[in-house]
């Protein structure tokens, strides 16, 4: 009997159009994102193949993800479909079972919903086949990805999910609660998104998605291209946990499904129960008597109806109330704004963590969480309400009354419209209470009330407005509820997608506007202007959207197309037609402003468009890039900012110098496109060639320059916005806070690399050769360059800026004179000795706070109301120029600045004496209520103050590895003033960050993974790895030692002219600090790839009769070389490894007990047993338990040691204690 | 003075190809207006249609001087309606919604709406269930709430569309009590199926199928028109078609197991039929019958 029941469900639903609808969908949205960057599953697959095994996997995850609605919709239709069709009473008189009825339909909608699934399967094979695709980017057909997938994702999610939708809608045989049902499973999946990035919640983000993809993300999060390309994930740990614990939940749900069923009409259902009980006949009262109702019907005689604009306004207010009152007090708002409520709460507990340590919960951070958590919630409110109301009445069968009614038409729409924004005003209300209150619960009880004002209801609410608007137009037009939804939907998707495809201008997507970021500094700023004419133009096509549905709103019996057009014809009174011709002209000219200033003022450049500029230039001037020409020896340049036109004058000259020993017959010059070129002097020589779209110049002297000539260039350029873009604002010149380099503003000297595309995939598309990224290590022409600039060695530096009066403007050098002109501030900075030809200018409205250190002067300059971290950066500039001095060598500077810029960036950068800090990465950070949170802020400025010895002394040749020399380096300089600072427990926890971020930085490696030495200017490898390898080298060589050996190199290498340094040479140095036998470390940690599988398994003690006790651990150890595409090869065990014990914990709050015993040991057997005397009670024990080598599984190394007899041995024995 | 309504050659053809209303014209004069005809007569559509809620293809419809086709909002001024079938925001009571109703009738003084809603809760005898939830409302409390708020604001052209269907017989005096009390000086249509609420209630009346006036007037003149010529006979049933195949047969009905049947003729057809006294049920019928292949099946009440 189940057996048919499912059989007829299946027969049943395959029929619906849904079901080929979404089976059609999901095999085109596969197809699509197999075939073509423009539609991505799951994220981008960078270079991985196109059918490897991970995306296909990540595409049924995903794509369970995505079909959790349609999970709902066949499973609760297939219960629901009895109750709306009446059909209940029938089937319920039928001899069935319970379970029979209730698990065959179950069954049959699980059926039907893993068809759907197949369309996935068909996509990703019909896609990997199709002619177009790169054949060195799709793998072999393997059919285990999808067994495996459908295995772990798709039957599990259509169980669990099945059986809790099932749940509700049996059991409460409403719709709305088992779509509020869905939402509350991806308020789970939200939150285990941000749990993912806090090091210590990555099991609860496992257990808490409902759909496996954290677990998923967990398991493959170090996978290296070669493995996403041929590996299944293990079918283990938090995978199978969060499997199991969610099946076992849905398991639960149709047990209580089942139990709680009632099989009868007079079922469970709660609107059912109310009717049934209160339909009896009103008490019978015998008819009034004649007499009575004479007189009843003169007492209702005098009532007066008063008709006029003052009687619509009336009615308007009376309907407004109560849609909006009626909404308000509904289920679905309360649940849904609770979801709301509860998902940005929740987020602001991860709010902008860094090392997880949290920021300030100051307003924007507030406003910008709301937007990120509650706006799809505000959304479906609105799509939702929107429908609801317009159809309520037709619904309730009480249009014919209502619309009989004398009211003006236009009060039914616009009470609906204005029921729709009191909603949102009540939703932004709430969220913005909510808000102040997280803000005050963490002590923070300043809120910005204005800026929530601004940012809410102004900035994200009125967007909201469009939507209204246009689920009005949509339901009105397209007259029937399900599908007006749906288009709403699908026209907010189409927007927020349409990018993929070039279609990027805000004027057709629609509701859009440019994105406002805000920061203290420059507040929104110039942001402002452009929001204001796209909100105007949208509020234009609402107001035109309102119109039409004005003019085809039904009144009454829904009439015919010709009928509908014949009404609206009538409705097309003069006033309207005057109101729309308004709307419409409103739109044309606001369109046409827009426009004006994105298209015309402006270039309108897609984003693909923009790759394609740049693949143009490169093909174009590439030739050139070995050119040689002439460097810059001095730089001289006066700058006048205009922060309130947002525009910047730059006149200087740059003296060049023949380094070469021939003759140079051609001088190329590029400029930013964005500048204007008043005067461009090269004398000697003519313009042979002018480029303005690309802003290259080729110049020919008319006598050859001479080796070890000079030649002094001046120019006089300008920049200035005019109007606004439709996307990416520039943020460099700003009302407060501009800060832009050279790179942007100044001429330079030859063909530049930096301007080339780097993505390997967008390369190959527009058929540029792949990219080189740096030159071989032994390239000994490269190093001839420094590389940072083959344009100039070390200039002189000598500036005038000046900014308007209120402000303060800032370039390195030491400040030689500071004055007023005209109403402007002139500060002239100049350098006593060379610097590297990379300068930056600042200007903002700071507060400067000051301090020195041994005749070094400190000075910070913050955003007024920044103080929370500025002493810290004081502190930490100091504790570095201290280590940084006595370790590597003297300090160049007498002075260190640290500048705040705005937030449109989160970098700190260091130029010379001058160090630009971002707002968002350390102004703000929160780092006074936990003792042992990682102090970000201390870290950025003291590997910033290291740069001033690494990078402006020592500088590497442009050959591979450069960057170890920089920022590995200042990376470890920090690290040991960090130290210092928080002793090693936190150093290891911050260390447990870095190698996190270097093993997932693998996984999304473009072209091929490098050795430390040889490192291409790859951030997982300069940073992350890179502390790692010096801690652990330092860890094995002392660091003394080391740091004498660094202090040689900085003293043979500081301010070398060419050739530069390279890192075989670093490493000749540091060499002489290993001792022999342990030369192994160096091909370890920079001339390989080196990881490691060690594991502790299991560890006991026992108690000696002095006292002490007798740790016996068993280990296993493995050691591995990885190619760049992260092929493994095992490695021949020859290691000196830690092995260590714990003790009870030091600190109550601390991750790890102390540390009884650390020791090395020499390791060249895979299972090793050691013996270890400690004087205190272990509790754990481990290899390598401080995580100092490269390891993927790095929390399996230490084990909880049990009392009790010692293991038997196995292969060695080693005893030490 | 009251208005009267006037419909003129109104037409409408659905946009499946029904046709609704085929040439429907009548005048209507203030008083109760009874509007009789089978299911799909074209009643409701004619109803909707002088209500405002429905266009016609063609014709003319006027009341006093107002252009019913034109001036919507003077008709819906004037307007009490009560549709055929409608329903009610089951969370909300009658007081309030009658309240709302009456903001939305243009009654905008708070004192007077009050007093309005009031004597109307008391006239529909809905007083002492005024703040019960109208979900909760049966059957006939529900029309005596539809017509309560159909005669909120002194409405001079009241519809009622079929308000008796489906209410049990006390309900349905006492719902007819009501719309005797109306009165006599605005003009009321209502539209039924049943031929008895017209007879006790209006004074004039029109019979309306396939979409078309098929008789109008006074019923009792209707009635006398008919006098003299209706038969009855009581036959077994399986002897039904052989006298329908002979004689005009307008009604049949089952009494006690047997069939009685109406016949119309000029003379007594033969001596097994009696003369009996016209009701308006037999106009009904016979008017029906004359129309043509109509369902004039045997329903009465």
């Amino acid at each position: 009997m189940l057996a048919r029941i499912a059989w007829f469900e299946i027969r049943y639903q395959i029929r619906q159009p849904l079901f080929w609808i979404a089976f059609v969908l999901y095999f085109f949205f596969t197809f699509m994102a197999i075939t073509t960057d423009a539609v991505q599953i799951g994220g981008s697959i960078g270079s991985v193949n196109r059918n490897a095994p991970y995306v296909i996997m990540q595409i049924l995850l995903v794509m369970t993800v995505l079909g959790t609605f349609l999970t709902t919709a066949f499973v609760s239709t297939s219960v629901h479909r009895d109750y709306e069709t009446r059909a209940d009473a029938i089937f319920f008189s039928l001899p069935l079972r319970k379970s029979d009825y209730l698990f065959g339909r179950f069954l049959g909608a699980l059926v039907v919903a893993l068809l759907v699934y197949m369309g996935v399967v068909a996509g990703v094979i019909v896609g990997s086949r199709m002619p177009w695709l790169e054949a060195e980017r799709v793998g072999p057909f393997l059919a285990t990805p999808y067994v495996y997938g459908t295995l772990a994702f798709v039957i599990p999610n259509l169980l669990i999910f099945g059986a809790l939708f099932f749940a509700i809608a049996t059991l409460t045989r409403s719709l709305m609660y088992t779509y509020s049902g869905v939402v509350v499973l991806f308020m789970g999946w939200g939150i285990s998104r941000l749990l993912l990035q806090d090091l210590d919640d990555r099991w609860y983000a496992a257990l808490i998605d409902p759909f496996g993809g954290a677990a998923f993300r967990l398991v493959s999060r170090y996978w290296t291209v070669a493995e996403k390309n041929t590996g299944l994930s293990p079918f283990t740990g938090e995978l199978l946990a969060s499997r199991l614990a969610w099946l076992a939940l849905g398991g639960l749900a149709l047990g209580l499904t089942w139990a709680r069923f009632a099989f009868s009409a007079e079922g469970a259902g709660r609107e059912r129960r109310a009717t049934a009980t209160d339909d009896v006949p009103a008490p019978a009262r015998p008819a009034a008597p004649a007499t009575a109702i004479q007189a009843t019907q003169a007492a209702a005689a005098p009532a007066t109806q008063v008709f006029g604009t003052a009687t619509s306004w009336r009615q308007f207010l009376r309907l407004v109330r109560m849609e909006a009152t009626g909404a308000v007090r509904g289920v679905p708002f309360i649940i849904m704004l609770m979801f709301g409520l509860l998902n940005f709460v929740i987020s602001i507990g991860l709010l902008e963590r860094i090392y997880g340590t949290p920021v300030h919960p100051v307003t924007y951070l507030i406003i910008e969480a709301i937007d990120g958590t509650f706006g799809l919630f505000a959304f479906l409110i609105l799509v939702f309400y929107a429908g609801d109301m317009i159809w309520r009445d037709r619904n309730l069968r009480l249009s014919e009354m209502v619309d009989a009614l004398p009211v003006p038409t236009w009060v039914f729409w616009a009470s609906k419209l204005a029921a729709l924004v009191v909603l949102l005003v009540v939703m932004l209300g709430a969220t913005m209470v909510v808000g102040i209150g997280v803000q005050a619960s963490r002590g923070f009880v300043h809120p910005d009330i204005l800026l929530y004002l601004k940012g809410l209801f102004l900035v994200q609410g009125i967007p909201y407005l469009f939507l209204a608007a246009l689920c009005v137009f949509l339901q009105v037009v397209l007259n029937q509820k399900f599908t007006g939804w749906i288009a709403a939907t699908v026209i907010y998707l189409a927007s927020e997608l349409s990018p993929l495809v070039r279609l990027e201008h805000h004027l057709y997507r629609f509701g859009s506007a440019p994105e406002s970021p805000y920061s203290d500094m420059n507040q929104y700023g110039h942001f402002v202007q452009p929001l204001l004419w796209f909100y105007l133009y949208w509020g234009c096509v609402s107001v035109i959207l309102v119109g039409v549905a004005h003019l085809l709103w039904i009144r009454g019996t829904e009439p015919g197309r010709a009928m509908r057009l014949r009404i609206a014809r009538g409705r097309l009174t003069a006033p309207a037609t005057a109101f729309m011709a308004l709307a419409l002209g409103g739109a044309l000219a606001t369109g046409g402003y827009v426009f004006y200033n994105t298209n015309i003022l402006n270039h309108y450049l897609p984003t693909k468009t923009r790759l394609d500029r740049m693949a143009e230039f490169e093909k174009k001037y590439r030739q050139y890039e070995n050119l040689e020409h002439p460097r810059i020896t001095d730089v001289q340049a006066d700058v006048d900012i205009r922060p309130a036109e947002r525009s910047v004058d730059v006149r200087g000259h740059y003296t060049l110098r023949n380094k070469t020993d021939k003759p140079i017959p051609v001088l190329h010059l590029y400029l930013s496109p964005e500048m204007t070129v008043r005067r461009l002097e090269i004398p000697g020589a003519r313009l042979e060639m002018e480029d303005k779209d690309y802003g290259y110049r080729i110049y020919r002297f008319d006598q050859p320059m001479a080796p070890g000539a000079t030649l002094l260039v001046s120019f006089d350029l300008t920049r200035s916005y005019h109007g606004f873009v439709n996307n990416g604002a520039p943020t460099d010149l700003v009302y407060n806070g501009t800060f832009f380099t050279n790179l942007d503003y100044f001429p330079h000297i030859g063909y530049s690399k930096q301007l080339e595309l780097d993505d390997p995939n967008e390369r190959r598309r527009r058929g540029l050769p792949p990219v080189q990224r740096l030159p071989k290590l032994d390239d000994a022409t490269a190093r001839m360059s420094n590389y940072l600039t083959s344009e100039a060695d070390w200039v002189h530096y000598d500036t005038t800026v000046s900014t308007s009066s209120d402000q303060i403007a800032l370039a390195p050098g030491y400040l030689q004179r500071e004055w007023t002109e005209n109403g402007r501030r002139y500060f002239h900075y100049s350098m006593d000795a060379p610097i590297l030809d990379y300068f930056a200018y600042l200007s903002a409205r700071w507060v400067v706070k000051r301090d020195s250190w041994n005749g070094v002067a400190i000075e910070v300059y913050y955003h007024p109301g920044h103080t929370y971290n500025v002493d810290r950066m004081i502190d930490a500039t100091k504790k570095s120029l201290d280590y940084f001095t006595k370790n590597f060598g003297p300090y160049q500077y007498r002075q260190v600045r640290i500048l705040e810029f705005p937030r449109y960036a989160s970098f700190a950068e260091s130029f010379p004496n001058t160090i630009p800090f971002s707002e968002s990465i350390g102004f703000i950070a929160r780092l006074d209520d936990k003792p042992d949170s990682i102090d970000y802020v201390f870290y950025v400025t003291a590997h910033e103050v290291a740069h001033q010895w690494w990078s402006h002394q020592v500088m590497g040749g442009n050959v591979q590895g450069c960057t170890l020399l920089s920022e590995t380096m200042a990376q470890y300089s920090a690290l040991m003033v960090m130290e210092k600072e928080y002793g090693r427990d936190t150093m290891r926890r911050f260390l447990r960050y870095e190698l996190d971020r270097y093993l997932s930085g693998r996984g999304t490696e473009r072209i091929e993974e490098l050795p430390l030495m040889l490192v291409e200017n790859q951030q997982y490898i300069h940073y992350r790895k890179g502390s790692l390898a010096m801690y652990a080298l330092r860890d094995y060589v002392g660091e003394e030692p080391l740091n004498r050996a660094l202090a040689a190199y900085v003293a043979a290498v500081k301010f070398q002219e060419p050739p530069y340094t390279y890192t075989r040479e670093f490493l000749d140095y540091v060499k002489q600090a290993v001792p022999a036998d342990r030369q192994s470390i160096l091909d370890d940690l920079f001339r390989n790839i080196t990881l490691y599988d060690n594991r502790a398994k299991v560890a006991s003690w026992t108690k000696r009769d002095d006292g002490k006790y007798v740790v016996s651990l068993q280990v296993t150890a493995a050691k591995f070389r990885a190619d760049g595409q992260g092929k493994e090869t095992a490695e021949t065990l020859d290691d000196w490894i830690d092995i260590g014990v714990f003790g009870d914990q030091e600190l109550k709050g601390s991750s790890q007990g102390k540390l009884l015993s650390l020791e090395k040991h020499h390791i060249d057997h895979a299972d090793e047993t050691f013996t270890v005397v400690v004087g205190e009670e272990p509790r754990k024990a481990g290899i390598d338990p401080l995580n100092k080598l490269i390891d993927r599984n790095p929390e399996n190394n230490v084990t909880n040691v049990t009392a009790g007899a010692a293991p038997a041995t196995t292969t060695v024995v080693k005893t030490s204690g | 003075m009251t208005p009267e309504l006037s419909i003129e050659g109104v037409s409408k053809t659905y946009p499946g190809g029904v046709r609704a209303l085929d040439g429907v014209t009548l005048r209507i004069p203030a008083g109760m207006f009874g509007l009789l005809g089978p299911n799909g007569a074209g009643k409701s559509t004619l109803m909707r249609t002088i209500a405002t809620l429905q266009e016609p293809d063609s014709g003319r419809i006027t009341f006093g001087d107002i252009d019913v086709l034109k001036q919507k909002d003077a008709v819906r001024r004037a307007l009490g309606y009560l549709p055929q079938e409608f329903g009610v925001y089951p969370k909300v009571s009658a007081l309030e919604m009658l309240d709302h109703f009456a903001v939305l009738k243009g009654i905008v003084d708070a004192r007077r709406r009050k007093e309005t809603v009031e004597a109307i809760l008391q006239r529909t005898n809905l007083w002492d269930v005024r703040k019960r939830r109208l979900g909760g409302f049966s059957g006939g409390m529900r029309q005596r709430f539809g017509i309560a708020q159909a005669l909120l604001g002194n409405p001079t052209l009241i519809i009622v569309d079929e308000p008796t269907a489906g209410l049990d017989p006390a309900e349905r005096l006492r719902f007819n009590n009501l719309l005797s009390e109306i009165g006599e000086n605005v003009v009321v249509i209502l539209s039924t199926h049943i031929v008895e609420d017209v007879s006790d209630l209006c004074s004039r009346m029109a019979i309306i199928a396939g979409g078309r006036v098929l008789q109008s007037g006074d019923p009792a003149r209707t009635i006398d028109a008919l006098r003299g010529r209706v038969w009855k006979k009581i036959i077994a049933r399986d002897q039904l078609a052989a006298v329908q195949a002979e004689h005009t047969v307008i009604s049949t009905r089952l009494v006690g197991g047997r069939t009685s049947i109406h016949v119309v003729a000029p003379g007594r057809p033969d001596a097994s039929f009696e003369e009996v006294p016209p009701g308006l049920e037999d106009v009904y019928f016979s008017t029906l019958h004359d129309a043509g292949p109509q369902d004039a099946g045997g329903r009465a009440a």
